[in-house]
């Protein structure tokens, strides 16, 4: 499937470089170009053997040097899915990336865009409503990606206050190391006094 | 409608005074309604902005995020088997459904084989599950409506099941019964019995409730010919479950692409018929939810019958490590399908879990249907796709 | 935003009824007749034929099942420190300090015989973030750590939702657990 899809792609549209990916274990995909995505898109859903009249998911995974936005697309009609995946070079933690807009072709896409562009920063060239939803308007930054920093402040509130952190227990842990030997002492928790209750996860003994 | 709160804003305010002003302008002046967060016919904290010519809806803005619990980003700080408990969260009417999704891709990446045992425990669960979110469907659609009594029939019902799942699972509503390679416990022979008997006595009462509420002359008034979905709209914006299929486009995923038992066992998808007025109106969705109900029991009771002794949990190791790469898994939830895109790169946690949820999708169709429904109408819509804000905002 | 207007070629999803002629009439009230008869049938079959299913909560206080998931209690005289728990906890609520216990120290053991080789001296649990998963529970080699079937336990202040279970006034209530 996967095959059929990047031979019929690099037929009409060479500029796409499209390349299957099959996988032995998961989801495979269908690797394109960025500038093209908008005529690939088109041509998906209205050729007939691939039909794809549904967009499932606009999900983005943000990797060290780019963001990979991928298009689940779905036929209910054929009962086939095809994972599309376009890579969007990144240069820094606010800087938002360009990838064209497919809300005129699947209404679907009207929402998973903009959660796309809410929790990432990839930002949809022609979509009708680009704005944040599920984090308020006037929030900073974009909290999925990896290099995400929480902001200090967010309306004149101190987010993470240092008396809401835990403090007691990190008070207890310096109190017995002091006490005994520090090799001696073992702690379940990375008592931290920066960081809030969130960072304990690494705290291997 | 009157009881709801009114935040009424003069959007085109002029120095005239009404009498003044010509009739056509007045006509033309839209009311800003605010409905919600905290309404209790958003089905939780979904807002929505509704633009009103004076009883018609113009325009409908959906503003998400009062729920928002950051699940995703959670997921990445946790094992595997963390995972599950904010899995569990998202929609916390149909918890199962929404552990088996993720615990399914888990598995398949990783190569575990499941005991038979645990995949007939699983169906049946799951099914149970399925009952209980539509019963609370049944419920709460009816307090939408103005009806009282079948939300405390639906709930003596439900109670059953919780009951049921808590003997089972330890938990009432959040259960982190299914772990990655079978089920936490093992269920008793009499614990099986008791779903048996409780199969039977559910197909009369659900019987009744349509008596009660499906074929009541005030219901399908309310409801027949409201808020129509047709099959077009629902595929452009990616509508599943009983939403698509009250449409009368036969999808199930159970059906499509078979996961665990399903392949084995005999149902019938359910579509809309538009018998009480145009098809994929909210009585038809309505409809397929109370006739799916009917086919849960069928397909409990084939696994109850063909239910085989053994063990629950399969073979995983103690630190779960997924092989890199990535996977989709779609499951069929009551309200839709549930897909999770997760992404490994070898280590204990995962890279990136995003979540398909459907009721995201059913709220982007909201905008849609809302122009020309009466306020109380757009209720009733609101109501029949059948959402559930924590997997709205996850 | 601009101010919207509604169009008349906006799609009609709200379809206007036809007007009511005698048959239609006549099928109404048909129809009002058999919901109300319906309707009715089935709450007066509630009244008299069904049992009430809810109970009295302060005067009779339900039971939960064994394996009910609620406050959590740890034995320590049989926890060995091993830290599993607090690494399983998907909400990091649990906080356990341990000091190596020297090498002239008297061995002692828990109850299923495993040596104890740390002493505990903190073994709290933060119950207002515990999500009640029960992955602590499951983990704990000794079976120390388990949940318990009380359920009533709210308190006034957040702080007295972290539970030291090294105090002396936290055995009040051991002897709730269900073994």
């Amino acid at each position: 499937m996967l095959k059929e899809i990047a031979d019929f792609l690099n037929q009409k549209i060479p500029a796409a470089k499209a390349q299957a990916v099959e996988v032995e274990v998961g989801t495979g995909h269908v690797k394109i170009e960025a500038s093209e995505w908008l005529s690939v898109a088109k041509l998906l859903k209205n050729t007939q053997p691939f039909d794809m009249n549904v967009l499932e998911v606009v999900s983005g995974v943000d990797f060290k040097d780019r963001i990979e936005v991928n298009y689940m697309l779905a036929s209910f009609t054929q009962n086939t899915e095809a994972m599309i995946k376009i890579s969007l070079p990144k240069t820094g933690a606010l800087d938002l990336v360009e990838v064209d807009s497919v809300c005129a072709l699947w209404k679907a896409a009207n929402f998973q865009e903009r959660e796309c562009f809410d929790m990432l920063g990839v930002s949809f060239r022609g979509h009708p409503d680009l704005r944040r939803i599920l984090c308020p308007e006037d929030w900073e930054g974009f909290p999925l990606r990896k290099d995400y920093q929480v902001q200090e402040t967010y309306q004149g509130m101190t987010v993470n206050p240092i008396e809401k952190v835990n403090q007691r227990d990190h008070h207890f842990y310096k109190e017995i190391q002091a006490k005994y030997d520090v090799k001696q002492v073992s702690f379940s928790w990375k008592g931290d006094s920066e960081g809030g209750d969130d960072e304990a996860a690494d705290a291997e003994a | 409608m009157s009881s709801s709160p009114k935040h009424i804003k003069d959007e085109n305010e002029d120095t005239l005074t009404p009498a003044a002003r010509p009739r056509e302008a007045m006509k033309s002046e839209l009311l800003t309604l605010n409905m919600g967060p905290q309404h209790p016919a958003t089905h939780g904290v979904l807002r929505v902005e509704i633009k009103t010519d004076s009883e018609v809806v113009a325009e409908a803005t959906p503003y998400l995020g009062y729920l928002h619990r950051c699940m995703e980003k959670h997921s990445e700080n946790v094992d595997y088997r963390g995972v599950i408990p904010f899995v569990d969260r998202m929609d916390y009417l149909a918890a199962i459904n929404m552990e088996w999704g993720y615990v399914l891709a888990v598995e398949k990446m990783l190569g575990v084989e499941v005991p038979k045992r645990a995949e007939y425990l699983r169906v049946i669960v799951g099914e149970l599950q399925r009952v209980a979110s539509h019963l609370m469907f049944f419920g709460t659609y009816a307090i939408d409506l103005g009806a009282f009594s079948p939300f405390l029939y639906a709930f003596q019902d439900r109670e059953q099941i919780l009951r049921l799942f808590e003997e089972l699972s330890g938990a009432r509503l959040l259960y982190n019964y299914f772990w990655i390679g079978g089920v936490w416990n093992d269920a008793t022979d009499s614990q099986l019995k008791r779903i048996e008997e409780f199969c039977d006595t559910m197909d009369e009462n659900l019987k009744k409730y349509h008596s009660l509420v499906g074929e009541n002359s005030i219901f399908i008034g309310r409801t027949a010919n409201v808020g129509i979905m047709d099959t077009q709209m629902c595929l452009d914006f990616g509508a599943t479950g009983p939403v698509l299929r009250g449409s009368g486009f036969a999808r199930d995923l159970r059906k499509a692409k078979p996961y665990s038992l399903y392949s084995e066992l005999d149902f019938d998808i359910i579509t809309g018929t538009g018998a009480k007025g145009t098809l994929g109106d909210c009585w038809d969705r309505y409809d397929v939810r109370m006739r799916e109900m009917h086919e849960s029991l069928k397909i409990i009771r084939q696994c109850l019958a063909g239910i085989e002794a053994g063990p629950v949990m399969g073979k995983v190791k103690k630190i779960i490590k997924l092989p890199e790469g990535e996977i989709f898994m779609s499951t069929e939830c009551p309200r839709g399908e549930l897909g999770y895109h997760i992404v490994s790169d070898g280590a204990a946690k995962p890279y990136r879990v995003k979540v398909k949820s459907s009721c995201f999708t059913h709220v982007g169709m909201l905008p849609e249907v809302a122009p020309g429904l009466l306020i109380a109408d757009f209720v009733a819509t609101i109501g029949s796709i059948d959402i559930v804000l924590g997997e709205v905002d996850r | 935003m601009s101010t919207p207007t509604i169009s008349q070629e906006s799609k009609a999803h709200y379809i206007v009824q036809e007007p009511l002629t005698l048959t239609g009439w006549f099928r109404n009230v048909f129809g009002a007749i058999k919901s109300v008869t319906t309707g009715m049938g089935i709450t007066f079959k509630y009244i008299y034929g069904v049992k009430p299913v809810s109970i009295e909560y302060p005067e009779v206080r339900e039971v939960l099942p064994e394996n009910s998931r609620s406050r959590l209690f740890n034995d320590v005289e049989n926890c060995i420190s091993c830290l599993q728990c607090a690494n399983a906890c998907p909400v990091d609520c649990i906080y356990i300090t341990a000091v190596k216990r020297g090498a002239d120290a008297p061995k002692i053991k828990t109850k299923d015989g495993t040596p104890i080789r740390l002493d505990l001296v903190q073994y709290t649990i933060d119950t207002a973030l515990c999500c009640y998963c029960g992955l602590c529970t499951t983990v704990c080699p000794t079976e120390c750590l388990t949940h318990t079937t009380d359920y009533e336990f709210a308190s006034y202040t957040i702080g007295d939702m972290k539970y030291d279970y090294l105090a002396p006034d936290i055995r009040a209530w051991r002897h709730r657990i269900v073994k």
